[in-house]
């Protein structure tokens, strides 16, 4: 679904007979990249990275290439190279595509990395609701192991590489990344003190790196074509690549666009590609990142969705997955329920989160019931400040951000709940 | 030495240190819960947030590792407004029960809220609440008043050795309990309920005994093996409720094992308060009279208990040399232990194999161990503190000087009672060669005397006989 003049990495081989090794390596130049790494030192695969102006595209954004570069070069510990399979950002859905249709395109990915960082084993983290793509996945990997791309000494370069895929249990707190490791170490998912960061001692106490499947679905691509030539299909200087964009909410044509990074406005991508509102109502509101990120106004949506440009109007791009509503719908009941997630999956460690989260969603809920006070709004600003920033991990951010941002922006919504004494919608 | 500034004072700092540790050296206090200087770091409760200048965020103290030319701001605007909002968080669902609760008055939570907290709540809805299970003899859970500082959590882990406190469910929801309810195994238990920052741990024991702020507080050294804990016993009108550790980063560190923390108890039933005559009480001239005739001028074997202090130790030995010259001394204390070359790590946390607190203050005056032998002897005499336990005494006329149970009375001829550790002023030797002092908390109970006391007591009639003969 890509504009004429750009190019698409993913989304034409999303097609159920796309995931299988044969197709990969007639169709896709399946791993021409790793080739072409095995040929180049570490150090240089980071530096081609690097280049090409690769983003995480888990949600914070951090350029892939310097993250790589944190690594030790020794270490007395093994390394580990983890792939963040845990999407379960509500409004997310790229990398179930990808693992459900290009799974060798994360397994090259991941033998790219592993090699940059001296990683000799990997995992991939899905989350336990993927029962299917794990299953997918599993099938890649066998078929990686037959035809000698993982295992040891791969393809006679003397790189061994061990790669496991662990189910996760269904908790949204483990998508972040020291609270996977835990996890996946078999604790209890929550996120642990920083520093130390995985890159220092990360799973098992050995440095780590934790990249998301589309970050690392584009690493192939890199070293096959050069970095130079990713970062040109970006439209940002420090956005390479093209992005997958989660189209879902009220619009007419919801699902997965790929389009240049930084290459399209909000506006587009909801009349243009998302072929505008469902039933021709108007736009009220946008969530431009997944449910964490602070919500848009119908005047804010000529911002281009990318990284710098979203968090300069107070938003972010998060994992890129955008939710239209309508003005049929009510955007208490919206916050209230995204709250109610967020007070579910917080994981209870830290102060601020495992009680204010909880406390917010109690006067949403309140408030859309129609028992709320005028003094609500103003506790609700102030819980979510004494949120925002000071909870262990980004978890508090990612439920006060958006409380702050609705009580905001759509003030007279809320007003009207507490004056008429129910939900007018 | 690297520097930093805390509240526009410079400090000086060892790399490695954390900024709450160098703050607390400089004498600036910054609140916390879920720290521990024993324990691992996870900065949870965020209380310790404070404004590092050149960093956009509040960083956690307990976690956040000094470094050269800090700028550290404990009381800034941002930080006193983080430290309101976590007594606010933290107090939503607490029950503020503290009129019935036995941690009010050395509560963290407590005073914490009154040096950072608001005066009023914000919080109009329903407060959380659990069903609590049972956790076995020691401690009384209260989970209501839990603040998840998952303490108690890493000290079962970490010092401990047990993993038996963990955290259920998640979220708000999260409640910090015992693996599948079950009661807790460790013989440490007691620390949970000294390291909880609110009243969430209790111990059963202390449970509704006494207001905190009513007890009198002596620092001691636990009798109970050869480590020597450092510890406090708090007592009000001569009743003693509880013994708490006291830091000693060379000895216990901070803790402190639950058979030496209810060691006091075995004291307060079923001891000798009175002087004894074959195993009955009887008024203090019978007593010393008997004990005369059995010890005069006799060859002695002496047995005393290596829970003695240095200084009643010394006493005896000089008595002895006065009045009873070529009389047998041993000691005993731990059956089948009868030298320190026998002592070693129990369990690989406090608790030593000697059973007693002196065992190497006495090995270090020349004292050995009794091995059964001295039967040749003409009488017993056996001076004990109260812990040493002994196997079995030769049939000898005996007296018995010190603390003794009623059960033990009729082995003995006659007892005259002594001072218990609780009782008394005194040194006793740990296991590291350590001579650590003790004060006494509370009065002698029932007729205890002194053994210095007791001596004098017994040798009055042979000072009148001197006088006579001059």
């Amino acid at each position: 679904m890509s504009s004429e003049k750009s190019t698409t990495l993913f989304i034409q081989h999303f097609q159920p007979e796309c995931r299988f090794l044969h197709y990969y390596l007639k169709e896709m130049e399946g791993y021409q990249g790793l080739k072409k790494a095995f040929g180049m030192s570490p150090s240089e695969v980071i530096e081609e990275v690097k280049s090409s102006q690769l983003r995480g595209r888990g949600g914070a954004g951090f350029p892939t290439g310097m993250k790589w570069g944190f690594i030790p070069k020794q270490s007395s510990v093994p390394k580990y190279l983890v792939c963040n399979a845990d999407e379960s950002e509500p409004g997310t859905f790229k990398d179930r595509d990808l693992m459900r249709y290009t799974p060798h395109l994360l397994l090259e990915g991941m033998l790219i990395g592993a090699y940059a960082i001296g990683a000799r084993s990997g995992y991939i983290y899905i989350r336990g609701e993927y029962a299917r793509e794990a299953v997918l996945l599993q099938e890649a990997i066998e078929e990686a192991y037959a035809a000698r791309y993982l295992g040891s000494n791969i393809q006679g370069s003397g790189f061994d590489f061990e790669l496991t895929v662990h189910r996760g249990a269904g908790a949204y707190i483990c998508g972040e990344e020291t609270a996977l490791l835990n996890s996946l170490e078999g604790k209890r998912g929550e996120p642990r003190v920083k520093p130390p960061f995985p890159a220092q001692a990360g799973a098992f106490g050995g440095p780590t790196i934790v990249n998301n499947v589309e970050t690392l679905a584009c690493v192939p691509f890199i070293l096959r074509r050069g970095g130079p030539w990713f970062a040109q299909l970006g439209k940002l200087e420090k956005s390479g690549g093209t992005r997958l964009f989660c189209l879902s909410g009220h619009v007419k044509k919801p699902g997965l666009y790929e389009l240049p990074a930084a290459g399209v406005t909000l506006r587009e991508l909801i009349y243009t590609y998302g072929g505008g509102i469902l039933n021709d109502r108007k736009l009220k509101a946008v969530i431009p990142g997944g449910s964490s990120a602070p919500v848009l106004t119908a005047e804010e949506i000529d911002v281009v969705l990318d990284v710098e440009p979203l968090m300069k109007i107070g938003s972010m791009l998060g994992s890129a997955g955008v939710v239209v509503v309508s003005e049929d719908y009510c955007v208490v009941k919206l916050i209230q329920r995204i709250a109610k997630f967020y007070a579910h999956e917080s994981c209870g460690q830290c102060t601020p989160c495992r009680e204010g989260c909880r406390w917010m969603e109690e006067v949403l809920e309140r408030i859309e019931h129609g028992k709320g006070r005028t003094q609500d709004l103003n506790l609700l600003l102030q819980i979510a400040d004494n949120i925002q920033g000071k909870t262990l991990c980004a978890l508090g951010d990612a439920a006060a951000g958006p409380v702050a941002s609705f009580v905001k922006k759509f003030q007279s919504d809320f007003e009207a709940h507490i004056r008429g004494g129910k939900c007018p919608n | 030495m690297p520097q930093l500034t805390v509240d526009g004072r410079l400090v000086e700092f060892k790399l490695g240190e954390k900024v709450i540790e160098v703050a607390k050296r400089a004498g600036v206090f910054i609140p916390y819960f879920c720290y521990h200087p024993g324990l691992s770091v996870v900065a949870q409760c965020r209380m310790c947030a404070v404004e590092i200048e050149k960093m956009p965020k509040l960083q956690t103290a307990c976690s956040t590792l000094a470094a050269e030319g800090m700028v550290v701001h404990t009381r800034s605007e941002k930080a006193l407004q983080n430290q309101k909002s976590v007594m606010e968080f933290l107090l939503i669902n607490h029950p503020l029960d503290c009129p019935i609760c036995d941690k009010s008055g050395e509560c963290d939570l407590q005073d914490f809220s009154y040096d950072y907290g608001d005066p009023y709540s914000r919080y109009t809805e329903e407060r959380r609440t659990y069903i609590d299970v049972d956790m076995g003899s020691v401690i009384q859970k209260n989970m209501n008043r839990c603040i998840h500082c998952t303490r108690c959590i890493r000290f079962g882990e970490e010092i401990a050795g047990i993993r038996e406190m963990v955290a259920l469910q998640r979220g708000n929801q999260t409640e910090i309990t015992t693996i599948e309810g079950k009661p807790l195994e460790t013989q440490y238990a007691g620390n949970y309920a000294d390291i909880c920052p609110t009243g969430s741990l209790g111990l059963k024991d202390f449970r509704f005994k006494k207001r905190v702020w009513m007890l009198k507080k002596t620092p001691t050294i636990c009798e109970g093996c050869s480590r020597g804990c450092n510890m406090e016993i708090h007592q009000d009108s001569q009743v003693i409720y509880r013994c708490v550790p006291r830091e000693n980063l060379e000895v216990n560190r901070y803790w402190l094992c639950d058979e030496g923390r209810f060691h006091f108890r075995s004291y307060q039933k079923d001891r000798v308060l009175f002087p004894y005559f074959k195993g009955k009480a009887v008024d203090w001239s019978l007593a010393l009279e008997s004990c005369r005739n059995i010890l005069r001028g006799k060859k002695l074997l002496v047995l005393v208990g290596s829970d003695l202090t240095q200084e009643e130790i010394t006493l005896v030995q000089e008595v002895l040399a006065l009045d009873h010259a070529g009389s047998l001394l041993f000691h005993f204390g731990t059956p089948g232990m009868s030298s320190v070359s026998e002592d070693g790590d129990a369990d690989g946390i406090l608790k030593r194999k000697s059973k007693t607190s002196n065992l190497h203050g006495l090995e270090h005056l020349g004292i050995r161990g009794w091995d059964g032998l001295g039967a040749q002897a003409e009488a017993l005499l056996v001076v004990r503190a109260g812990r040493a336990q002994w196997g079995k005494l030769p049939s000898l006329p005996s007296v018995g000087l010190g603390v003794f149970q009623e059960s033990e009375a009729k082995q003995l001829d006659v007892i005259l009672p002594g001072l218990n550790f609780t009782e008394k002023d005194g040194s006793v030797m740990n296991f590291q060669g350590k001579l650590q002092f003790f004060r006494r908390a509370i009065a002698p109970q029932g007729q205890s005397k002194g053994l210095a006391e007791l001596f004098m007591m017994l040798r009055r009639d042979k000072a009148s006989e001197v006088g006579v003969a001059s």
